[in-house]
């Protein structure tokens, strides 16, 4: 979409390859929503023929990491914008805003570990459901991980001042990525909270 | 004409400066780490056939077991051990035989070495593209297919041997460490090489899928694709859908194993202690891996598909039957394989009505499957038959897939399951209909393209050979085995002397046995063939089978990027052999429509009024009688 405004600069090959990538990443979310979905399967099985769920109120500590999650995806759409308008200087703000909030998340799910800890919930636990909660959330956790190295890059790419088209790319890879794990953040959390 | 096109689009070299030239690779570029589709194609076969010669070792090292379960091989000692003291091989390493023999033949030859192989080479080259969407990721899906055979080899070298809980890895089996030696150490190994796959398997598909969808070149839309890149596709689509969820399933597994996690373990009792795991159930993991496990065998044998309408339509010199019916029947196994993963848990005390469902929509996969056999015959129906190896090996394909899909409409049927679950019954239906079957898809892909891949041709005599003798001793092998499977006879079992029922089937695991030590010699005969061939075999014409298809438009010497000049426009489908009217009996998709006036038909235009008129004119003016047949 974005990148027709400078279409004719780029040669179609280079155009083509950016797309078919983009495409890759597209279905690497496809991919990976569905592992996710062998996960919640599992729960939902799981919680049928038992008759029950994990059964817990959640820690609060998680609904301070979903806001900084969707804080952070706002901030990437800000910087997405400044892209497009070339104001590197707004897009590196936003960027680093983007990284800090992604970190925080990560340190708030550790934090939310502790506390089902420390309530009892452990990891090792004769109900799966509850050693469900940590699996999709340290594996949500990889996943957020790959998108901080993602928007590590289009940081990068800033700073080394690569072409605007290159700039566009990368910063489109980060924001497909990094929204889309935090829309599979948001699912996860509302999936646990409606089948406590 | 055709030949005039072809000849077009070589003479205008090197009047383009792609970054794809020739540039000068050194030997690890070029051929360990190369980023080039037709050298990874060819990393992926040969690797696939290294893993398929030691599956295929395995095979016959329990094939002996089965047949003489009291004999003592000595030699065997010598190479396996303390896994064959005094000559017999060990019942645990029986189970790891079968095991091992499962997970290399399934994932590792049929999956990666056929997948990995054909949509490697055939996607760009068919489909005019340069190379994948990612070069890179193509690399690593290699790279991590390697590691993960040398690590599944690896425990073969470790004190408690490999996995042995058969290659679907049920628990509490396999999520045990305990619980026999294969569940300790093996298994970890197991389980990370799978890790491994599945990322090797996602890279290799999502970029198939991403370069299918992208990167054609002009002209080509989907409906001018041939059969081989619609099931390479359909395949690389089953796979970035089905593979997560194994990944899903082996995570919980891991954590079974590791960290004491009770996601599929509940009420064990061990010797004399009792495990505190609670809760779980192992059917769970029967979900999660047959969700993956069923699309897995239509991503097995589609391949096969793909390659077998390719190459009967090119040896019968005419248009494969029914080209659309072949797509849709395609998209609808892709779809339908997705509902019907139930069907291998009928005995798992099943709801009744839930099995109903499952059994419904796996018996409505014979009408796609029906359609694509009927489409082979009615191919093959009068053609001018070429009998090439690989055309003998398409057709070998075409057999087993009858034959072993016959049994499939048995199996199917949860009344009849109950009976025949994990009995032989199930070892021959699979083995013919998704081993013998996709394997001889596989060989027919090597023979029909080894000359695109190596330059030169394989030699005919050995290729028929070789064929023969694997097909008649194929069937020799896996239909004893039915009769076995309706005896009752289960799978798995160590010694046949054990049981009182299954001692008579003794003699027929001899003649069984005989036949896989002759099919595993003949393949000696494949395997000089190859290799040989590969430099020594006759150089190859850049068309030596004069077929339609892009691949067959580049150069026989390979070149990065693989067109020198300009790609190749599409005018026209891949199936325009013996066209009535046309001045050789195939017409490359390069050819555009206005250099075959003669041989046009009004269908070719797909409603183009001016197209439609010209041609009219032309007829009217150059081929009276033509006008009177066909526009009235």
């Amino acid at each position: 979409m974005v990148h027709t405004l400078k279409q004719e600069e780029m040669s179609p090959e280079i155009s083509s390859s950016f797309k078919a990538k983009k495409f890759i990443l597209w279905l690497f979310v496809v991919s990976s929503t569905i592992m996710f979905g062998g996960f919640t399967s599992y729960y939902i099985v799981f919680a049928a023929s038992k008759g029950k769920g994990h059964g817990l109120v959640l820690p609060e500590v998680f609904m301070y990491s979903t806001a900084v999650l969707i804080l952070s995806s706002i901030c990437l759409f800000f910087a997405a914008k400044a892209v497009r308008n070339h104001n590197i200087q707004t897009q590196k703000i936003f960027l680093w805003v983007t990284l800090a909030l992604g970190l925080v998340f990560g340190y708030l799910q550790v934090d939310a570990w502790s506390a089902l800890y420390r309530s009892g919930a452990t990891l090792v636990n004769n109900n799966a459901a509850i050693s469900v909660i940590y699996i999709v959330s340290g594996m949500h956790l990889l996943h957020i991980f790959a998108g901080l190295c993602f928007i590590a890059s289009s940081l990068l790419g800033a700073y080394r001042k690569v072409s605007s088209e290159n700039a566009v790319f990368r910063i489109e890879i980060a924001s497909i990525f990094w929204h889309f794990i935090d829309i599979l953040w948001i699912y996860l959390y509302v999936f646990l909270l409606l089948n406590s | 004409m055709s030949t005039i096109t072809l000849n077009d689009t070589h003479h205008n070299d090197h009047h383009d400066d792609h970054a794809h030239g020739h540039h000068e690779q050194s030997f690890i570029t070029k051929y360990i780490f190369s980023q080039d589709h037709k050298m990874i194609a060819k990393q992926f076969l040969i690797t696939g056939i290294i893993m398929a010669v030691i599956a295929m070792g395995l095979s016959i090292l329990f094939r002996i077991q089965l047949a003489w379960p009291d004999k003592s091989f000595p030699i065997l000692e010598t190479f396996l051990g303390k896994w064959a003291e005094g000559g017999r091989i060990k019942p645990e390493f029986y189970l790891a035989l079968v095991t091992i023999h499962g997970t290399i033949m399934v994932f590792f030859v049929l999956t990666a070495g056929l997948s990995g192989t054909f949509s490697n080479l055939l996607i760009p080259l068919q489909l005019g593209v340069r190379d994948m969407a990612s070069p890179f990721m193509n690399m690593l899906s290699y790279w991590f297919f390697f590691i993960a055979c040398i690590i599944m080899m690896s425990s073969f070298f470790i004190e408690t041997g490999p996995a042995s809980a058969g290659w679907t890895i049920y628990p509490p089996l396999s999520a045990l460490p305990k619980a026999i030696p294969g569940s300790g150490l093996g298994m970890t190994l197991w389980l990370v090489s799978m890790v491994m796959f599945v990322a090797s398997q996602l890279m290799g598909g999502i970029n198939y899928v991403s370069t299918v969808l992208n990167m054609r070149t002009k002209g080509m839309d989907l409906w001018k694709m041939p059969l081989t890149i619609w099931a390479f596709f359909l395949t690389a689509v089953l796979g970035v859908l089905s593979f997560p969820v194994l990944v899903a399933g082996v995570v919980l597994m891991i954590f079974d194993r590791s960290f004491g996690t009770s996601f599929y373990l509940s009420d064990i009792v061990m010797g004399s202690q009792v495990l505190p795991n609670e809760g779980g159930s192992p059917i769970l993991w029967e979900h999660l891996f047959w969700f993956l496990g069923h699309p897995e065998v239509y991503i097995v044998i589609m391949p096969a598909l793909g390659i077998s309408s390719e190459v009967i339509s090119v040896n019968s010199r005419k248009p494969i039957f029914g080209y659309h019916a072949m797509v849709y029947s395609l998209i609808g196994i892709t779809v339908l394989s997705f509902i019907v993963w139930g069907h291998h848990m009928f005995v798992t005390g099943m709801n009744p009505l839930l099995g109903g469902v499952f059994m419904i929509t796996t018996l409505i996969i014979a009408v796609p499957s029906a359609v694509k056999t009927f489409n082979y015959l009615a191919t093959l129906w009068r053609g001018n038959i070429r009998f090439t190896p690989a055309m003998l090996f398409a057709i070998g394909m075409v057999s087993f897939f009858i034959s072993g899909g016959l049994t499939g409409i048995f199996l199917g049927n949860a009344s009849l399951d109950i009976n025949l679950h994990d009995t032989y019954f199930v070892v021959a239906h699979f083995h013919l209909v998704m081993g013998s079957a996709a394997i001889f898809g596989m060989l027919a892909g090597v023979y029909h393209w080894f000359p695109k891949m190596f330059g030169r041709m394989m030699d005919a005599k050995l290729g028929y050979l070789h064929f023969w003798v694997t097909f008649i001793c194929a069937y020799l092998v896996f239909f004893p085995l039915h009769f076995l499977g309706l005896d009752g006879v289960p799978r798995r079992y160590y010694a046949f002397t054990e049981f009182e029922f299954m001692q008579k089937w003794v003699t027929v695991n001899i003649f069984v046995t005989w036949s896989a030590i002759v099919a595993a010699l003949v393949q000696v005969a494949f395997l000089f063939n190859f290799f040989y061939s590969i430099f020594k075999g006759k150089v190859a014409t850049q068309n030596p089978w004069q077929a339609n298809t892009l691949e067959w438009t580049t150069p026989v010497e390979h070149i990065h990027g693989n067109w020198p000049g300009e790609i190749p426009t599409v005018h026209r489908w891949p199936y325009d052999y013996s066209k009535p009217g046309a001045e050789e009996d195939f017409i490359p998709q390069t050819v555009p429509y206005s250099e075959t006036m003669m041989s046009n038909m009004p269908h070719d235009f797909e409603g183009n009024a001016e197209s439609e008129r010209i041609q009219r004119e032309w007829d009217a003016k150059n081929n009276p009688t033509k006008v009177n047949a066909e526009f009235h």
